[in-house]
């Protein structure tokens, strides 16, 4: 045995995990790839052809359902809503259930273990029927047809999963830091603020991703709640293309592809901040 | 001696018990806990009393409700087929999340939380299928579970093979629950791969360097300081699991209804079916707090187990 | 001076009546309406039909909003509940329609219909599926019957010459086409309610409508054996495996046109919407051209059933009971028969008002608005007749007849137990 075979072999069996990590990757996003790719391919065709050969390469590629969709009136205004819903619902529930995680992890108090649990009753309700009396309800509130009634009910949805995810990364904190914060003279605000939150970001961004998902694909609160197609969301959109009697795959492939487009670069946009942060948080007092 | 998370003895401090602090304190969990606690009151509890107050009733869904007929609602949920078929499919659905989807999700992580070349390639391909809404997911899917090779992908890989025929994924009900399951795990694994990623970011590099230079190798390192130290994620990302795993209802709706004759029935599409479909709102209220109470069961003991962990610790 | 007095009295009232006509004449009026088209052209119609409205009756707004189905059902049904209807909203008459009218949630019409002769215009079949108890809540604007859609090419392929005008010939061709190589019939029973066509129709063959009335009124059963025996003959049709693989699990909005406009399928039991869909979902759009035949549901030999009877359906708009008397007037206005011509020539709706047949130009559909407006006993198909919850059971019990789960006495006696629950 040479020492080159030897050398190769090492560097074989140093590499060899790597390489099969990427194979495995490789896989996986292929597999995870297909029907998204054949969505796209479906946009690409006319609705016959979706419906009759739906996996095929779209040769030649048909633009028109992008078109189509671009130049219905209401597609921007739709846009624009689900935007800014998105934006209110994230911001609210990042803050909301920050701010309600802090105590329940981080202190002891009577009752905590009560408002824990009940914070929770969020997963374990359908939304299908709860929406009946929410319904009722924002109706005496006179918030019908008006983006804060949806912007605040879909808050008050997604508080419990905000709260105990959390819950589970505010706890993972030691207690030796807050310990020594409050001896430097920090009260719970100053170090929730200072110190809980920068600490938090990968928390805090994933508790974001998942409310701005949510927010964005919601179809049942803006259906109920809004009459005005002025104030639809994207979701209200697709309807357009469903009928009572036949749907319309090609025309609301591209819809969805176009709706995705905005809610995935503002997803890689804000992760891109969150991650910038990430270093500065990594320092530790 | 005191311990703190990592197992290392530390010397604890004389905590101060400041009088002006702890009412002080007071006031600051009430304040962080009240606009939780009220968006909660207003729009959770609400729906919940009424859901309630209307499971006693045979109740059509609109005008008042008349009929107060009790229990029967209750009794006709625990006695009926359909429904015990729907809680078992829920049952199976959080095993095989548990057993499949969870393991599937960490394990990428892993792999994508290291220093790996084109991480926020991998980290956004894989969370693309929980961007997209369940409806437009249901449609595809039901598009690649197609019985025809010539417009079902699956189907056309799978005859490629010689001497196997295509299978009708959703209309045979051996296979449809397995086939909404493999969608559950391909839209949902993202969501706890997620979880993970930031699980992992949020363990200190110092760490993994002190153990590298103490020579434990990959499978060593990922048994005995990764895992445990991401130990609170996996906890929660396995309780989300299992509640949404009770919950699930839009993807089953929209690809089978919980047909083929309720092969793919779950407690939530079994709901919608007596609310929105018969108007028997009365008897969809009961489904919805039966629906509440096999959660909360879960929960509490689940939480309960998971907190004696913490405290051990 | 008493002259005078005389003239400014009658000026002054002459002022003040010109006055509160001109403040009643522009009373501004708001119109919500539902609907749930939303093909392009069919949206231009509706629209342009108020945009006319308005133009007529400025003090008027029609605000105009159009929905998916599944969609449209959950929106209304939250509405429903606070109790607040829209003006105008689609309906498909029957039991869904009868519980909101129960509940008081719809405007009576029926003083409307009486007055001008109004009434006169519609078919009386179509009118009485939006009636309750004798009362009028609505009008139908669309209303057909359920046939075979089949392809004449692969027919001829198969070796038949004719269509089957019995339940046996139906069976005997289903084999033929099997021999041939051809999908006999496309199905898709995951949506559950184009199966219950199937049976509906062998019940309605064999019952007749003296059985349906018997067992709807509860005088008799679902459990008696002309309903038996309709699930009997469909196992028949079962045993034959005439359905593409999967049909279980098989959808009407995807599948069946699928298959029937590109040609893949013999036939398809289906309402007077299947051209459409048949045609947009071929590869060319095109559809089956001139190859597409229609022909009626065959009779069952010994069945009480007429030839004339049929199965069927339609849209309509039913009014929400705090619609303003415009809205009323509306409906006139868009039940007009130019309007039920304009409908027709896009394909929007069969016509049920007198006189608009001829916007009909579609040989086959021309066939089933004839066999509609000659049929002396139209039933609705069951899930819309019948409250919603035995609907429901019928389309969930017929599914399992197809799946070979349920017995024809088992299912029969499930949707007996539903009615007998609900029906009162």
């Amino acid at each position: 045995m040479s020492v080159n075979d030897s050398y190769r072999r090492k560097i074989l069996k140093k590499n060899l995990p790597r390489i099969f990590q990427y194979i495995i990757l490789f896989v996986a996003v292929v597999i995870v790839i297909i029907p998204i790719v054949m969505l796209i391919f479906g946009a690409l065709k006319t609705r016959g052809e979706f419906m009759t050969r739906p996996y095929t390469l779209p040769i030649p590629p048909n633009w028109e359902n992008f078109a189509r969709v671009l130049k219905m009136p209401g597609f921007w205004s739709m846009l624009l809503n689900s935007f800014l819903v998105m934006l209110a619902t994230t911001s609210g529930v990042i803050i909301i259930c920050s701010m309600a995680a802090f105590p329940l992890s981080r202190m002891k108090f009577r009752g905590q273990n009560l408002i824990f649990n009940f914070l929770t009753l969020g997963l374990m309700f359908p939304i299908t029927l709860a929406i009946l009396p929410v319904y009722l309800m924002v109706r005496q509130m006179g918030l019908t047809d008006n983006l804060w009634g949806v912007i605040l009910i879909q808050t008050a949805f997604q508080l419990s999963i905000g709260i105990v995810i959390l819950c589970g990364f505010f706890r993972s904190v030691p207690s030796e830091l807050q310990d020594a914060s409050y001896i430097d003279g920090c009260n719970a605000f100053s170090f929730f603020w200072r110190i809980l939150l920068p600490l938090s970001r990968p928390a805090l961004a994933a508790v974001g991703a998942l409310t701005m998902v949510t927010s964005w694909n919601d179809l049942l609160v803006p259906l109920v709640l809004l009459n005005s197609d002025s104030l639809w969301t994207l979701p209200l959109g697709t309807m357009q293309f469903q009928g009572q009697y036949g749907v319309n795959l090609a025309l609301i492939a591209a819809f969805v592809i176009l709706s995705a487009v905005p809610a995935v670069i503002f997803y890689l946009f804000a992760e891109r901040q969150i991650i910038s942060g990430l270093t500065a948080g990594a320092i530790k007092g | 001696m005191k311990k703190n998370s990592f197992g290392q003895n530390v010397q604890t401090l004389p905590r101060m018990t400041n009088p002006v602090r702890r009412h002080q304190d007071r006031m600051a969990i009430m304040i962080f806990l009240l606009p939780a606690l009220a968006l909660f009151l207003i729009f959770l509890v609400y729906p919940i009393f009424q859901s309630v107050y209307y499971s006693l009733f045979s109740w059509k869904g609109f005008g008042p409700a008349v009929d107060f007929i009790g229990l029967d609602n209750f009794k006709r949920i625990l006695t009926d087929r359909i429904f015990l078929k729907a809680v078992g499919n829920g049952l199976l659905i959080v095993v095989f999340s548990l057993i499949i989807q969870l393991p599937l999700a960490l394990a990428l992580a892993l792999m994508i939380g290291r220093s790996l070349r084109g991480r926020a390639f991998f980290r956004t391909i894989f969370f693309m299928p929980y961007i997209l809404s369940e409806v437009i997911t249901g449609i595809m899917w039901m598009i690649l579970y197609n019985p025809n090779p010539n417009r079902g992908f699956i189907n056309a890989i799978l005859t490629l093979i010689p001497g196997i025929k295509a299978i009708p994924w959703l209309g045979n009900t051996s296979t449809v629950l397995m086939a909404i399951f493999v969608v559950l795990t391909w839209k949902f694994f993202g969501f706890h791969m997620l979880l993970y990623l930031a699980g992992l970011q949020n363990i200190p590099p110092e760490i993994e360097e002190a153990a590298l230079i103490d020579g434990v190798n990959n499978r060593q390192m990922i048994t005995y300081i990764t895992i445990p130290l991401i130990g609170s994620t996996i906890r929660t990302s396995i309780y989300l699991s299992v509640l949404g795993s009770l919950q699930v209802f839009a993807l089953v709706w929209i690809m089978t209804k919980g047909g083929p004759v309720n092969a793919s029935e779950v407690m939530s599409t079994y709901m919608y079916r007596f609310s929105f479909v018969r108007f028997q709102l009365g008897y969809g209220s009961a489904v919805a707090v039966v629906m509440l109470l096999i959660s909360l069961l879960f929960s509490l003991a689940y939480l309960r187990l998971v907190r004696q962990t913490d405290y051990l610790n | 001076m008493k002259k005078f007095t005389l003239v400014l009295f009658m000026t002054g009232i002459l002022l003040v009546s010109g006055v509160f006509t001109t403040l009643a004449a522009e009373a501004p009026v708001t119109i919500t309406w539902w609907h749930i088209e939303i093909v392009e052209n069919q949206i231009a119609l509706w629209q342009g039909l108020a945009d006319e409205y308005m133009a007529a009756h400025p003090n008027v707004t029609i605000e105009i909003t159009g929905y998916e189905n599944e969609n449209f059902k959950t929106k209304l049904t939250t509405v429903m509940q606070s109790g607040a209807p829209p003006d105008l909203f689609q309906s498909w008459g029957g039991g869904v329609m009868n519980e909101y009218a129960k509940a008081g949630l719809l405007l009576d019409i029926t003083a409307y219909l009486d007055k001008d002769g109004w009434r006169d215009t519609f078919a009386p079949g179509a009118l009485g599926v939006y009636s309750f108890e004798g009362k009028n809540y609505g009008v139908p604007r669309d209303m057909g019957m359920v046939g075979f859609w089949y392809n004449k090419e692969l027919f001829a392929k198969a070796g038949i010459d004719n269509p089957p005008a019995t339940w046996t010939e139906l069976l005997a061709d289903v084999q033929k086409l099997k021999d041939a190589n051809i999908t006999p019939i496309a199905l898709g029973e995951g949506d559950k309610w184009p199966g219950a066509f199937w049976w509906e129709y062998l019940a309605t063959r064999i019952a007749g409508q003296a059985g349906f009335n018997a067992a709807y009124s509860r005088k008799g059963s679902f459990t008696d054996a002309p309903f038996i025996q309709a699930g009997e003959k469909l196992q028949e049709l079962v045993a034959l495996e005439p359905f593409q693989s999967g049909f279980l699990g098989a959808t009407w909005g995807v599948d069946e046109p699928t298959l029937m406009g590109n040609g893949e399928a013999a036939m398809d039991l289906m309402g007077q919407w299947a051209p459409g869909a048949f045609n947009d979902s071929s590869i060319d759009q095109k559809g089956l051209g001139n190859k597409l035949g229609w022909f009626p549901f065959p009779m069952v030999e010994g069945g009480a059933g007429g030839p004339a009877d049929a199965l069927g359906g339609g849209n309509g708009f039913t009014v929400g009971k705090n619609a303003p008397p415009e809205a009323v007037d509306f409906l006139k206005y868009i039940s007009s028969v130019d309007s039920q011509v304009a409908q027709a020539k896009i394909g929007l709706s069969l016509p049920v008002v007198v006189g608009a047949e001829s916007g009909v130009t579609d040989p086959m559909l021309k066939l089933v608005q004839q066999g509609t407006a000659a049929a002396k006993y139209f039933q609705l198909y069951y899930d819309q007749a019948m409250p919603p919850a035995v609907g429901s059971v019928v389309n969930d019990s017929v599914q399992g007849l197809f799946a070979g789960t349920l017995t024809p006495k088992q299912a029969t006696q499930a949707i007996e137990d539903s009615a007998a629950q609900e029906i009162k």
